[in-house]
């Protein structure tokens, strides 16, 4: 008995040393600007010795927090709507956008399906429940499975708006996933599946589809003739200083510009 | 000698309290009662809080839309705009994986109880209880990740082989026993004394036959299903059914084990079998302690989380047709713990108050499943003890 | 019916009971084989050079002289890769366009591969992030790249009505004739030689923070948060509920009163846990304000109040199992009540109250729905135990869930994800069986 405690004991003071900074700056939002807030976090703990956390709750959830005040920087892979912007006004916050990368969202599917591109109307009426078989845009008679984002992803409302259109919704058999990863995986394992996910998570895993015959690619992302793409924000209280400031200003260094490269963002 | 007379006029010390010191030890008493009834009570207010603070935050959801929407539609788009809060798919999601959970671990429960108070010996049992408290103590989050990453793959890619292997283990045994029973009432019934062996050898062959095809035709039909999904209702009933088991063996022995020695004795006496006996009379006896097992059971599951987060797919609609485990359900306790992350708990829009208001129908379930199950084991125990 | 018969039934019987039994026993087999198989997976493996690189330079583990020589030798075998394929390159330049259009793209794919496998090919910069910086730790991740390297995986898209069959080409047959041929069968040859494959245990799997999300290092920061949040709940939960127990076993008077404080203890022990999460976030968090926003406090505290109904129950069942002699011997001898209680039963019961805890323990250190909403952040350095109040924390339970659907490389690092699993399951069961232990120590001593 004595031992356990004794274990115990020297387990929560072992803690104690290994204990670092837990202040510093807090990242709160989106799942698809995740991986470029953690990239940061971690060159910064590197460099500088600063502890950030980084949570991905999404985009809605990070909005919360910056108006709450329990986060320095609201990571959000969509524009702040006017209710929310109004509603940070009454506690007092006042948001401000910054840009730190481009991102496109690359329509998936799993390599064995031979479409290769789709027109957005086709998307949405797949999306829609009006085309159930990949037979309806010239594939093989499989059945689609639907693959989308929890409610509160942005990634999940900026491809409503830019591919679904205003008041067209997704059909309710469409299965949900947390993630951008958790989407990837699910469209790699199924065959006969379509999924939508940050053009920074996608690898050999899955096909790319095509948009109205353009494939998203740097080029095609910068001047818009890739149709679903969308900027990439992070909000701050007010004009950031301090730490804050300098980890916004790092997205539009060369070193910055570099880890949204590697990660298969577009700098800005 | 002197030492007596000093521990003497100690003791006697101790015993003789002034009036005064009396009321001051009375006061103490009281008031330490008192702190430890506060403490006591302290489960009650918790209760309380949990019920208040999850109510005032579902409330505002009921004032801004009513009731009819979240109970009656299937259309759950909380992020359109406007919001749509059809809770009905995912109610019937949770009652969907919570009714599969069911079906598998009530029957294995309740054998498995009955094996351990009736039938094992206690040698064995001491090493069947650590398998049952392992299992229940296995986090839930664990269960979920080989939901997700062993099981779901294993039922994409080997789906239909695994049911058909299913109902051949399962169903074969069940049937051969089916065929013995069935020839052997039969030919009980309409054969003559001197004919009865030859009839049941008959009937048995004429069945066995029927059960073979019966066996063959259904097996082939599974082993052709392709499931599309392998995160799925099916999937997350057969974890759940994992979770629900130790609850449902532990609290149904329990109740098998408080059914008196007398009974069963008295009707072995009467030449019952064992099986008989615990069918007849022990099972009977036990009943309302095995209801409460399997509401207890029941709760588990429909209240578990992170498996349900991570294996069951989460598309809020109700398959098609409707008893189809092979697709997608998404559950209330999912939605909440997915959905959580909209802003609008500062906006106070119907968002963020409807999973509160989908907790709060979660917490009234439980309440009154854990009161009804109270209500009868309280009445059984009584039943049994004083009569 | 015949006797037969009913001796068929009857056997039967015992024979479904059995087999529920054994049913259980397998789901338990089940579930923890490929985790304790693949879980010991990411401490005892094959390593690479690569992974004793990071050890030595991103935690200052090693020994240096070996790894120099080790580097060197594995460089030497490399350099003999990196120059085949600078002489491509250059061979490429002299061809003419249309010629080395052919291989461009072909060729951008086996060096994609080859930098993952060997890192960072010379000449080009040095990545940023440093998931890139490093080759392949794991030698059975090596093989795989050497495999993507080797052969091109296609699929056969002549029929558009059927779904397509993944077929592979060597990628030696494109490059036919070309100076970069050899470079296949070199590397299949030489592949050993150049990630300088060993048996590794790494420890610091247990006590080393974790590198560019969990991609390398350990899992120390959600040991640690694991810990924090299941001794914080006992904290709170282990007092109040061994207090508890004492009135219901000692002061409290069978009538309407307590029959509501036991229902109000069985209802919380029935409130699902994501409940919890709701009541910690609305309480705690938006209420009370017991800190900003998610943070240990506020995680331990929703915990505490989901194991105290488990904790008064036990310590409950223990007070009760102490013999009656005992308390009357010392009521006799002209002890006080309270003094009773706090120097003969509780003492007596105490291993009982204690193996209540330890499973209490077990049940806060693996619960993850209610620390969502209240503490568990999914990238987060180890918080010092000063930052409790105000600091969320990654925890196991929480990380195992993020890590295996939400993480970008989700598939890649499934060895972190069982390595998280099995050291939660191991704690949680490790609390179990000692207390399963315990109890059957005591409950020989209480046999005599």
């Amino acid at each position: 008995m004595k031992r356990i405690l004794l274990l115990l004991t020297v387990l929560l003071f072992a803690s104690v040393d290994a204990g670092a900074v837990g202040g510093g700056v807090v990242i709160d939002g989106s799942t698809t600007v995740g991986p470029i807030a953690k990239s940061f976090a971690a060159y910064f703990k590197n460099r500088y010795g600063v502890g950030v956390t980084v949570s991905e709750s999404g985009s809605g959830n990070g909005v919360k927090s910056l108006i709450n005040g329990t986060c320095d920087i609201a990571a959000m892979s969509r524009a702040m709507k006017s209710r929310e912007i109004s509603a940070a006004a009454t506690k007092g916050v006042n948001p401000i956008a910054h840009t730190i990368a481009l991102d496109g969202i690359a329509i998936v599917v799993h390599p064995s399906n031979p479409v290769a591109s789709l027109t957005r109307a086709q998307i949405a009426a797949i999306y829609e429940g009006r085309i159930t078989s990949w037979a309806g845009v010239g594939g093989p008679n499989v059945r689609i499975v639907l693959v989308q984002r929890e409610s509160n992803s942005g990634t999940q409302g900026s491809f409503g708006e830019l591919v679904m259109g205003k008041g067209v919704r997704i059909t309710r058999s469409a299965e949900t996933h947390a993630s951008n990863g958790a989407v990837k995986n699910r469209v790699s394992s199924t065959p006969g599946a379509i999924g939508f996910l940050g053009l920074g998570f996608v690898d050999g895993s899955v096909k790319v589809l095509a948009v109205n015959g353009v494939r998203p690619s740097l080029p095609a992302i910068r001047n818009g003739s890739y149709p679903v793409s969308r900027p990439l924000y992070m909000y701050t209280n007010g004009q950031p200083a301090g730490l804050v400031k300098q980890f916004i200003d790092f997205a539009g260094t060369a070193e910055g510009m570099r880890i949204v490269g590697e990660l298969g963002f577009i700098a800005q | 000698m002197t030492e007596e007379v000093k521990s003497d006029g100690k003791r006697s010390n101790a015993f003789v309290v002034s009036p005064q010191k009396r009321k001051m030890q009375k006061l103490a008493k009281n008031a330490g009662e008192a702190l430890l009834l506060g403490i006591a009570s302290f489960v009650a207010i918790i209760v309380l809080f949990i019920f208040y603070f999850v109510a005032v935050d579902a409330i505002p959801y009921f004032q801004l839309r009513g009731f009819t929407e979240f109970f009656t539609s299937t259309g759950w788009y909380p992020a359109g705009e406007p919001g749509e809060f059809g809770a009905l798919a995912i109610i019937y999601g949770s009652a969907m994986v919570t009714l599969g959970s069911a079906l598998l671990a009530v029957p294995m429960g309740i054998a498995a109880a009955v094996c351990l108070s009736d039938i094992l010996p206690f040698s064995v049992r001491q090493y069947a209880k650590p398998v049952i408290e392992m299992l229940a103590a296995i986090p839930s989050v664990a269960f979920g990740f080989f939901a997700l990453v062993i099981l779901a793959p294993l039922l994409q890619s080997n789906g239909g082989p695994l049911l058909m292997w299913t109902w051949w283990v399962l169903a074969a045994p069940f049937l051969l026993l089916a065929v013995i029973v069935a020839a052997d009432l039969l030919s009980a019934r309409f054969a003559q004394e001197e004919n009865r062996k030859k009839m049941a050898l008959l009937l048995q062959s004429l069945f066995g036959i029927l059960a073979v095809l019966v066996l063959y035709v259904v097996g082939t039909k599974l082993n052709a299903i392709e499931i599309i999904t392998g995160t799925n209702a099916l999937n997350v009933s057969i974890i759940l059914s994992f979770m629900a088991l130790p609850t449902i063996v532990s609290v149904a022995e329990d109740a098998l084990q408080s059914v008196g020695r007398e009974l069963r004795e008295g009707s072995y006496a009467l030449g019952a079998t064992r099986a008989e006996t615990l069918l007849k009379t022990v099972l009977p006896a036990a009943s309302s302690g095995i209801l409460a097992a399997v509401i207890l059971g029941i709760m588990r599951a429909l209240g578990e989380t992170m498996v349900v987060w991570m294996a069951s797919g989460n598309s809020s609609h109700i398959p098609d047709p409707w008893f189809n485990y092979l697709e997608a359900v998404r559950t209330l306790t999912a939605t909440i713990a997915g959905d959580m992350g909209e802003a609008d708990q500062v906006t106070g829009s119907a968002r963020y108050h409807v999973l509160f208001a989908m907790g709060l129908l979660l917490l009234v379930i439980s309440f009154f499943s854990n009161l009804v199950s109270e209500r009868i084991v309280v009445r059984q125990r009584k039943i049994l003890s004083g009569q | 019916m015949n006797l037969g018969t009913r001796k068929i039934l009857d056997n039967s019987f015992t024979a479904v009971g059995m087999g529920s039994i054994v049913v259980m026993a397998l789901a338990l087999l089940a579930v923890l084989t490929p985790i304790v198989y693949n879980g010991v997976g990411a401490v005892f493996f094959t390593g690479t050079i690569e992974h004793r690189t990071i050890l030595y330079k991103e935690y200052g583990r090693g020994d240096a002289k070996t790894i120099e020589t080790q580097t060197a030798t594995a460089e030497r075998y490399r350099g003999e890769a990196y120059r085949m394929l600078s002489d491509f390159e250059a061979e490429m330049e002299g061809m003419p366009f249309e010629a080395s259009s052919r291989y461009r793209s072909q060729y951008a794919q086996v060096r994609a591969a080859m930098s993952s496998l060997l890192g960072p090919l010379p000449g080009d910069p040095t990545p940023m992030l440093t998931r890139f910086q490093y080759g392949q730790t794991r030698w059975e991740k090596a093989e795989e790249k050497l495999h993507e390297i080797l052969y091109e995986k296609k699929w056969d898209y002549s029929d558009p009505t059927v779904m397509a069959k993944a077929f592979y080409v060597p990628r030696a047959e494109a490059f036919a004739g070309t100076m970069l041929a050899p470079l296949f069968g070199y590397l299949d040859r030489h592949l050993a030689d150049m990630m300088q494959p060993e048996f590794t245990v790494y420890w610091g799997f247990f006590t080393d923070r974790s590198l560019d999300a969990h991609i390398f290092g350990g899992i120390w920061p959600e040991i640690q948060g694991t810990f924090f949040l299941a001794i914080g709940a006992m904290l709170f939960a282990f007092p109040l509920g061994v207090i508890a127990a004492v009135y219901f076993t000692e002061y409290a008077k069978e009538g309407f009163f307590t029959s509501i404080l036991r229902s109000a203890n069985s209802t919380l022990a029935g409130v699902p846990s994501i409940v919890f999460g709701l009541f910690g976030l609305a309480f705690f968090i938006n209420t009370m304000k017991v800190s900003e926003s998610k943070s240990v406090l506020a995680g331990s505290l929703t915990l505490a109040i989901m194991i105290l109904p488990t904790i008064i129950r036990a310590a409950e069942e223990a007070i009760l199992s102490v013999p009656k002699t005992y308390k009357e011997a010392s009521l006799g001898l002209g002890s006080t009540k309270w003094n009773t209680i706090a120097t003969v039963i509780l003492p007596a019961a105490l291993p009982g109250i204690i193996t209540g805890g330890i499973i209490s323990l077990g049940r806060a250190a693996g619960e993850t729905a209610p620390i969502i909403f209240t503490a568990a952040v999914s990238v987060g350095s180890a918080i010092g135990i000063a930052d409790v109040f105000s600091s969320p924390t990654p925890a196991l339970s929480w990380n195992i869930y993020n890590l295996a659907s939400e993480h970008e490389m989700a598939c890649e690092i499934r060895h972190v994800q069982y390595g998280m699993v099995l050291s939660l399951v191991s704690i949680v069961l490790l609390l179990n069986l000692s207390a399963i232990l315990l109890r059957a120590k005591i409950s020989q001593k209480l046999k005599g």
